[in-house]
């Protein structure tokens, strides 16, 4: 019918900056991102390079010659910060999905120009969150045992465990959030396979399966995206529900609570869409995005951080209340140790960071003022890797058997380890903003205004 | 040199030996390998189809370990020693065995043993050959007596430890031979007490008490149930009189008198915390209580001296407790009196004994639990010199007049204080001799190092009391890499190069001839009844029947006073014994290094015990480090705040600050001698240990403590319950702890009743447990445990036993202080405060924690791999092979039992220490998780022997887990619960049975703990 | 059939393109159309229904379902274990592993729908291709000879399109 064609667009929420009126134009700005890179960012690619060798040295080079004792794991904390940083790359790995599959389902407007960035940071998350079994268990060279295969005597895994069904969440989130990336950039793929140019060129070719954006395939394509994405969405809070069982599943005073499940996926949002904002800002700076990310995108994802918070700070609470109204002493000692233990500190970094500095959130002025939300991003990380340490160390140090409490250091071997992951994860990051499209060329032309040719009267009747 | 070689060395023997001892389960025959003495005893052959290869073989032997002789089986693999155990036969262990003796076997292997004589060459030893060695010292010996030589010439001087009653003879006729003189010394000496016992009875061997059968309990400061005359009889003797007695519901009382709470001390029912120095007076005031005006025959005036208001003046405790007390000691009887012991060797500890002895006497207890042998021929137990003889024979070296020292079995260089000048005046001697299987502080001083054998590698015997003879018997041929040789053939040796005949070529003949009697038997007698001492490890006959003696005056004035301190400290120092290291000498067993103190839970270091109030006030604090210093010497050591000592007083163990005795000694603590004066107590000549008050400032600095001790405080769990005497009985009527059925959520029938009910220890699977096959567990056996807290004495003796049995790794001190320790029995030492109007208000608790093999095991549905899991048994497996390592199972085991191999550990253990590793228990590798496994392989052994029999079922008390064995207390029993008539099963049905958590957690466990029972009232009840 | 020509037209605006498609289809052709991204109003012109891609992902889906219950069930009983007093075969546990596995092969089945109904990978593109039409032009691509060439010409032309290439195809 009449400017159906037009009415619909706007309807879509297009939130790009005025200053596209071209189709091409988003080519134009998006690859032209991935043109030669400039000097920081081979430095930084230096950097985390090295600090991919010093993570591999600590732990194939010393940890798995010579024993699992070169952590500062003990007795009775037998899981420490390789469990800890194991859980926070999961809860990291949760907001790409989240912002792409259930904002696409949802049609959330602002999703569009974040989104690839995010699912990247989703599958590069879990590549790095899925280190840390293996980091972790002393015996490397037997690890694959958990994974069921025929062994000589046919004893299969215990599906009764949860690191079991670990094993199976884990890689299948990995497999469907990597597959939903891939198919999301094969469009895009090749818009800059037909840009690019020699070696480039041959190397997009063959990534983009030799799509040519015919109306058959965009027809399976929308339907296949649209079914992907319904399946991930629940993927996406089954997972860390699966993850939150490890410790919910025990009956360690501390991680044997119902209430995990939702605290865990509401945490992992939270600290995922947290990240989503330190990623995108420097990019936002480095690449001039500012007409892709404008303040509306910053602002509905603070609005998110601000929720998951508030959902955090709830189970906080009520754990807290919870070992108090419950009357069990065993409870009662864990989380009152919680609070004023030996590990006070990290409880109250978790409480300040998670629970007090988002409430600036509320405001709009800090909720448009990038840098203020890159701040506030920064603690938002750091209060959720110390709510991991919290839960895992806390509850384990002082367990039911009082004789037998003891104290967890962390040791430089697991120092180094923590941070190389840091340096793992940015090295596919760094890789991902030159080789692949940023931010989806294809979505965004789905929600500009169409080019018309009679702009007055509608197109045809 | 690798165990192959070892085997090639000696196979053809070793098969001759076999041949001679065969099978017959426990204490099977005759004696050690290739000794040239096997082909005597080859007409004992066992025809060879009795021969099993791969099946254990046991002998009796001695224990070597201290003066109290305890019987020893030992179990030997393919001819090597790897297990010891106490002998059930013997009437002074009965079958217990406590962590030292366990420990022996690493000294039999330890890596720091000579390799052969030591021949010094200026600074430094050269390995020589025994005929060369021999040859020296024999040329020495002529050189220093003959009268012309005036540069270093001089008497033949031979400086004893503790040896049996041949050994003995022999050395005294040895010296007698060269008219040299010979004197003896112990790290810890028993004097004082022999010496009152001679004045008060003129008995001159020490006083034996019958512990077991008393109803009160006193003991003055005597750690008779760690160090002490005889640990394992006296531990027994003490959980026999106090562990209640469930159908009459009665328990004899403990009662413990001093300053601070030793192991002993804290199995006492109360405590009376007074002054140190203060036993005699109070002893006497307690006497002359209970002997009224004119009592007390020799020493009635004494009594008169000492009302219980002085004593209490003195003591530094109510008057009326003391009166209390006395009329309780009078009327309950039999009642008994102990020590002081050697931890309180003040400047009138002879005094002291007397008092208590009077106190005993005064009491009728004499010739009912406390004897004194009188007919002479005391045993050898304890009756040690003491410092006043190693004092004149310092003299002497220091003044030139002996030529050659002989040091045999002891270490005077470590165990007496600097001050005394032994070292100095030792070096001074123109040639000394050692007598030594490894380097110690003294031997390092020796011109000549003589490689001693291990008493299980050699010969001997032991009397340790009138009517008890053991022969002590090699178990396995010498380990092949020590070329050693035993004293005795050495001194045997030695005296016929001299030119002395002593009626013996080798020790072995010399042990017979000295034997030729006993029993009455002469010549083919003589074989039967020496292969029957050999086949049961002991022999009793008619001890000379000694009357009840008379209590008689003392010839010399003693004074009964506290005794005066050196320095103006405001603290006063305890050094006492150590539960691990005794004296020191046993501080080189790395098994005893790590093993958990049994009262701080401190391994390897040392520490100073320091009331917890003392501390607020100086502030200081556990760990921090803190210098000691007294007139005489100062030591810096870490704190452990204790409850259980005095404000005004600390407290130092012996046995720690080695520097010359080997690898796993050196460096670890600090000597608590290096504090002391050489002052010899009159009349006995004792080594006085109580002598010195000191001063203690915090350095400012501090360490964590290698300790195992998390909180000493249950937080109110039900882990450690304890039940009043009076209860018991309507225990039974205690309120259950009410809470909903439990239920689950099951895929088919939505949410059913989780199987709790019928949760009896016998039950599993449970009831309404969908366990397929499983099902027919219920018709094998249930192996269960049953651990009677009322009779644990906490002294860990168990913790060895197991780390022995189960090739559990030490890890070391810096492991210890991250929390590593490997051990898969712990003895928990658990703090509850009764009613503070008591002088002691510490009600301790002791639980041995291991798995609890539950039949809900928490540890087994987490493990992704089935690396652990329930046998149809019920005992809950851990497969080695299969573990991964996740630590899943460690983080959800609500006991925390399970211990992880951080590293490989084993590969820390050096040769030839590794020889003494169960065959029949598989070493751990790196990275997987370990635990209790109730012995499964005695579980097995005991199986398989029973089926090769006509293929019987297991009979009760046929599976004896190490633990169970060792236990000097009797305190654990294992076996099939599903048995009615099984111990364990009657053990069970005690009212006083609980298991740790269970009600809290439903876990099931098939380890059943039988509380303690106290006299006052249960407070903070831990439900 | 036989050999033919293809007719290649890029066009600007959305509007001439769907009219472009509107008239061949009217005219009988068999269109095909580029575009930059997915845009209904084509898909419409082109008279597209339901995907048959669903159909993919729920047999996936139930495969999976079915393939997880099938394999815990049976390797519980296979080997019966013991573990924490729990029954041999205890469902809710395995509820996860059937999740887990009905979204991993209802993924993986979707995208080999899609990658089967569309023809991808595509190894050898189609001759007449702009590459413009991953940037901003709108393509419509029509198969004629003869006089129904002229025809076709004809419509394309109508829209004024950027560019028009034509290129003889041949087809196995």
């Amino acid at each position: 019918m009449a400017n159906g064609v037009t009415k619909d667009a706007t309807a879509r929420g297009a939130m790009t900056h005025p200053d596209l009126h071209r189709l091409d134009d988003v080519n134009r700005d998006v690859l032209k991102m991935m043109g030669p890179p400039g000097k920081g960012w081979w430095a930084l690619l230096g950097l985390a390079a090295t600090g991919i060798g010093v993570f591999l040295v600590a732990w194939l080079g010393v940890q798995v010659p010579v024993g699992i004792g070169v952590s500062g794991l003990n007795g009775p904390v037998g899981w420490g910060v390789y469990i800890t940083t194991f859980v926070f790359w999961v809860g990291i790995a949760h907001s790409g999905t989240l912002i792409s599959a259930i904002l696409f389902l949802f049609r959330a407007p602002w999703r569009q120009s974040i989104y690839r960035a995010a699912e990247a940071m989703t599958v590069f998350a879990v590549m790095t969150a899925g280190l840390f079994p293996l980091i972790h268990v002393g015996r490397l060279w037997h690890a694959y045992w958990l994974v069921p295969y025929p062994n000589a005597r046919f004893l299969w895994p215990n599906f009764k465990s949860p690191l079991i069904w670990d094993v199976f969440a884990v890689t299948t989130y990995f497999t469907v959030s990597a597959t939903f990336f891939f198919l999301g950039c094969i469009p895009d793929i090749a818009a800059a396979r037909d840009r690019a140019t020699g070696l480039r060129k041959k190397f997009y070719q063959v990534i983009a399966l030799g799509w040519q954006g015919s109306d058959s395939q965009w027809h399976h394509f929308g339907k296949a995206y649209i079914f992907l994405a319904a399946l991930a969405t629940p993927l996406v809070l089954s997972v860390h529900s699966v993850v939150s069982w490890d410790f919910a599943m025990s009956i360690v005073p501390g991680w044997h609570t119902t209430i995990f499940a939702p605290y865990f996926v509401a945490g992992a949002i939270y600290s995922g869409v947290a990240m989503v904002i330190t990623l995108v800002v420097p990019m936002r700076k480095i690449f001039g995005l500012e007409a892709y990310l404008t303040t509306k995108h910053f602002d509905a994802m603070a609005k998110l951080c601000l929720l998951t918070s508030m959902i955090v700070l709830y189970a906080y609470l009520s754990e807290f209340f919870l070992a108090w109204y419950s009357g069990e002493e065993v409870e009662r000692t864990a989380f009152w140790n919680r609070l004023f233990g030996n590990y006070w500190w990290a409880t109250w970094i978790m409480l300040v960071c998670n629970g007090m500095v988002p409430v600036m959130l509320w405001f709009k002025r800090v909720r448009h003022s990038i840098p203020a939300l890159f701040v506030i991003s920064i603690f938002v990380n750091i209060g959720m890797w110390f709510e991991r340490y919290v839960i895992v160390v806390t509850s384990l140090h002082h367990e039911y058997e009082p004789f037998a409490w003891g104290m967890y250091r962390p040791s430089v071997v697991e120092m180094c380890i923590l941070l190389g992951s840091f340096c793992w994860f940015g090295f596919w990051f760094l890789l991902f903003t030159r080789l692949l499209p940023p931010i989806a060329i294809q979505e965004l032309k789905e929600v500009m205004p169409p080019p018309m040719r009679n702009k007055a009267s509608g197109a045809h009747s | 040199m690798s165990r192959d070689l070892a085997e090639r060395d000696d196979g053809i023997k070793r098969r001759d030996f076999l041949r001679v001892v065969g099978v017959t389960g426990a204490g099977a025959t005759l004696t050690g390998c290739s000794t040239s003495e096997v082909e005597k005893l080859l007409p004992y052959v066992v025809a060879d189809e009795e021969i099993t290869p791969g099946v254990a073989t046991w002998y009796t032997t001695v224990c070597g370990g201290c003066a109290a002789e305890c019987g020893m089986w030992v179990r030997t693999r393919e001819g090597r020693a790897v297990k010891v155990e106490g002998n059930p036969d013997h009437p002074v262990s009965e079958g217990g065995l406590c962590s030292r003796g366990h420990a022996t076997l690493q000294h039999l292997y330890h890596p720091d043993r000579f390799h052969g004589p030591m021949i010094r060459e200026g600074e430094v030893f050269r390995q020589g050959t025994w005929d060369e060695a021999e040859q020296l010292l024999a040329a020495r010996i002529t050189r220093a007596r003959n009268p012309q030589n005036t540069t270093d010439g001089g008497r033949v001087m031979f400086i004893g430890g503790h040896m049996g009653p041949s050994m003995s003879r022999l050395v005294d006729e040895f010296v007698a031979a060269l008219e040299g003189t010979r004197v003896d010394h112990d790290a810890i000496s028993d004097a004082p007490l022999l010496e009152a016992a001679r004045i008060a009875y003129g008995s001159n061997s020490l006083p034996r008490y019958d512990i077991g059968a008393a109803r009160l309990l006193l003991s003055f400061g005597y750690d008779f149930v760690e160090s002490g005359a005889s640990p394992v009889e006296h531990g027994k003797g003490l959980s026999r009189m106090s562990a209640v007695n469930d159908e009459t519901h009665t328990k004899g009382t403990f009662v413990f008198l001093g300053p601070r709470l030793s192991v002993t001390g804290l199995n006492a029912d109360e405590w009376v915390p007074i002054r140190p120095g203060s036993e005699g007076a109070v002893a006497l005031g307690m006497a002359s209580a209970i002997a009224g005006p004119g009592g007390g025959g020799p020493y009635a005036n004494l009594l008169q001296a000492y009302s219980p208001a002085i004593a209490a003046e003195a003591a530094d405790v109510g008057v009326e407790a003391i009166e209390e007390l006395a009329r309780r000691f009078a009327s309950e009887s039999p009642s008994l009196a102990l020590g002081p012991g050697s931890g309180a060797h003040h400047r009138n500890a002879t005094a002291a004994n007397l008092a208590v002895m009077i106190l005993n006497d005064v009491a009728g207890n004499v010739g009912t639990t406390v004897h004194y042998d009188t007919a002479g021929a005391g045993g050898a137990a304890g009756a040690s010199n003491g410092y006043a003889a190693i004092d004149q024979a310092t003299t002497a070296m220091a003044s030139g007049d002996v030529g050659v020292a002989i040091v045999h079995g002891t270490n005077p260089a470590y165990s007496l204080p600097a001050a005394s000048g032994f070292r100095e005046a030792f070096e001074q001697v123109p040639f000394k001799v050692a007598f030594a299987s490894a380097m110690d502080e003294t031997s390092a001083l020796a011109d000549l190092i003589l490689p001693d054998r291990h008493f299980l590698e050699s010969w001997g015997d032991s009397a340790p009391r009138p009517g008890v003879m053991a022969i002590q018997q090699p178990v396995m041929e010498a380990v092949p890499m020590f070329d050693s040789k035993q004293a005795g053939d050495a001194l045997l040796a030695v005296s016929s190069r001299l030119g002395n005949d002593l009626g013996a070529a080798t020790f072995y003949e010399y042990l017979q001839t000295q034997h030729r009697d006993f029993a009455g038997t002469t010549g083919s007698d003589f074989d039967e009844a020496w292969r029957q001492a050999l086949r049961n490890g002991v022999v009793e006959f008619a001890a000379p029947a000694s009357p009840t003696p008379q209590l008689r005056a003392p010839q010399t004035a003693l004074t009964f006073n506290p005794p005066v301190l050196d320095g103006s400290g405001d603290l006063t120092l305890l050094v006492h014994p150590s539960a691990r290291f005794g004296g020191g000498e046993f501080s080189n067993s790395p098994w005893l290094q790590e093993l958990p103190d049994p009262v701080s839970k401190i391994t390897w270091h040392s520490w100073l015990e320091m009331n917890p109030h003392t501390g607020e006030e100086r502030g200081i604090r556990t760990g921090d480090i803190v210098t000691v210093e007294s007139p005489h010497g100062s030591l810096d050591v870490p704190v452990w705040l204790y409850p259980g000592i005095r404000e005004d007083a600390v407290a130092l163990a012996m046995g720690g600050g080695h520097t010359a005795m080997g690898r796993y000694a050196d460096g670890s603590g600090v000597n608590a001698l290096d504090l002391l004066p050489a002052v010899a107590e009159q009349p006995s000549g004792a080594l006085v240990t109580l002598a010195t008050t000191v001063t203690v400032t915090n350095t400012g600095t501090g360490r964590r403590l290698a300790t195992i001790e998390g909180s000493s405080d249950q937080h109110d769990r039900p882990i450690a319950p304890a039940v009043q005497l009076a209860l018991l009985g309507e225990a039974a009527e205690e309120a259950e702890e009410e809470h909903g059925e439990l239920m689950e959520l099951q895929g088919v029938g939505g949410f059913v009743p989780v199987p709790a009910e019928g949760g009896a220890p016998g039950a599993f699977p449970l009831e309404g447990a969908r366990h397929g096959e499983y099902a027919d567990a219920h018709e094998g056996p249930r192996w269960a445990m049953a651990i009677d807290l009322d009779k644990c004495t906490g002294c860990s003796a168990c913790v060895t036993a197991c780390q022995a049995e189960n090739n559990v790794p030490w890890v070391g001190e810096d492991q210890v202080v991250m929390g590593r320790d490997m051990n898969w029995i712990r003895i928990e030492r658990y703090y509850e405060h009764v009613d503070a109007t008591q002088a002691g208000d510490l009600d301790v608790r002791f639980l041995p924690m291991l798995c609890q093999h539950c039949g809900n095991a928490p540890c087994e549905p987490v493990c992704p791999v089935f690396a652990t899991y329930h046998t149809p048994e019920g005992v809950n497996a851990q497969i080695y092979n299969r573990c991964v390592g996740t630590r899943y199972c460690a983080n959800n085991c609500p006991y925390k039992v399970r211990v992880f191999n951080w590293y490989r550990y084993t590969d820390a253990v050096p040769e030839p220490l590794n020889w003494q590793w169960n065959p029949d228990v598989t070493v751990r590798d790196n990275g997987v998780m370990e635990k209790c496994s109730f012995c499964m392989q005695r579980i097995r052994d005991a199986e398989n022997r029973a089926a090769l029999e006509e293929g019987r079922p297991v009979r009760d008390g046929e599976v004896v887990p190490a633990c169970e064995q060792s236990c000097p207390a009797e305190a654990i029993v294992f076996g099939n619960i599903r048995d009615p008539n099984a111990r364990v099963t009657q053990v069970v049905a005690s009212e006083r049975t609980y298991r740790v958590l269970d009600e809290l957690i439903n876990t099931q466990p098939a380890v059943n703990y039988l509380k303690k029972v106290t006299f006052h009232e249960v407070v903070s009840e831990a439900h | 059939m036989s050999a033919g020509t293809g007719i290649l037209a890029s066009y600007e605006y959305l509007d001439s393109t769907v009219d472009a498609i509107t008239g061949l289809r009217k005219a009988g052709f068999e269109v095909k159309a580029y575009a930059p991204y997915p845009d209904h109003h084509i898909e419409h012109a082109l008279g597209y229904d339901q995907s048959p891609v669903r159909v993919w992902t729920l047999v996936g889906g139930l495969t999976g379902t079915a393939t997880a219950l099938a394999f815990t069930v049976w390797t519980s009983v296979d080997w019966p274990i013991v573990v924490g007093g729990k029954p041999i075969v205890s469902i809710p546990p395995y509820v996860i592993i059937m999740f887990e596995l009905t979204v991993l092969f209802g993924a993986l089945s979707t995208i080999i729908g899609l990658f089967v109904l569309s023809r991808l990978p595509n190894l050898k593109p189609s001759v007449i291709y702009d590459p413009e039409f991953t940037a901003g032009r709108y393509g419509v691509y029509v198969e004629a000879d003869g006089a129904r060439l002229d025809d076709a010409r004809r419509i394309l032309n109508d829209q004024e399109p950027i560019e028009l290439r034509e290129g003889q195809v041949a087809h196995a």
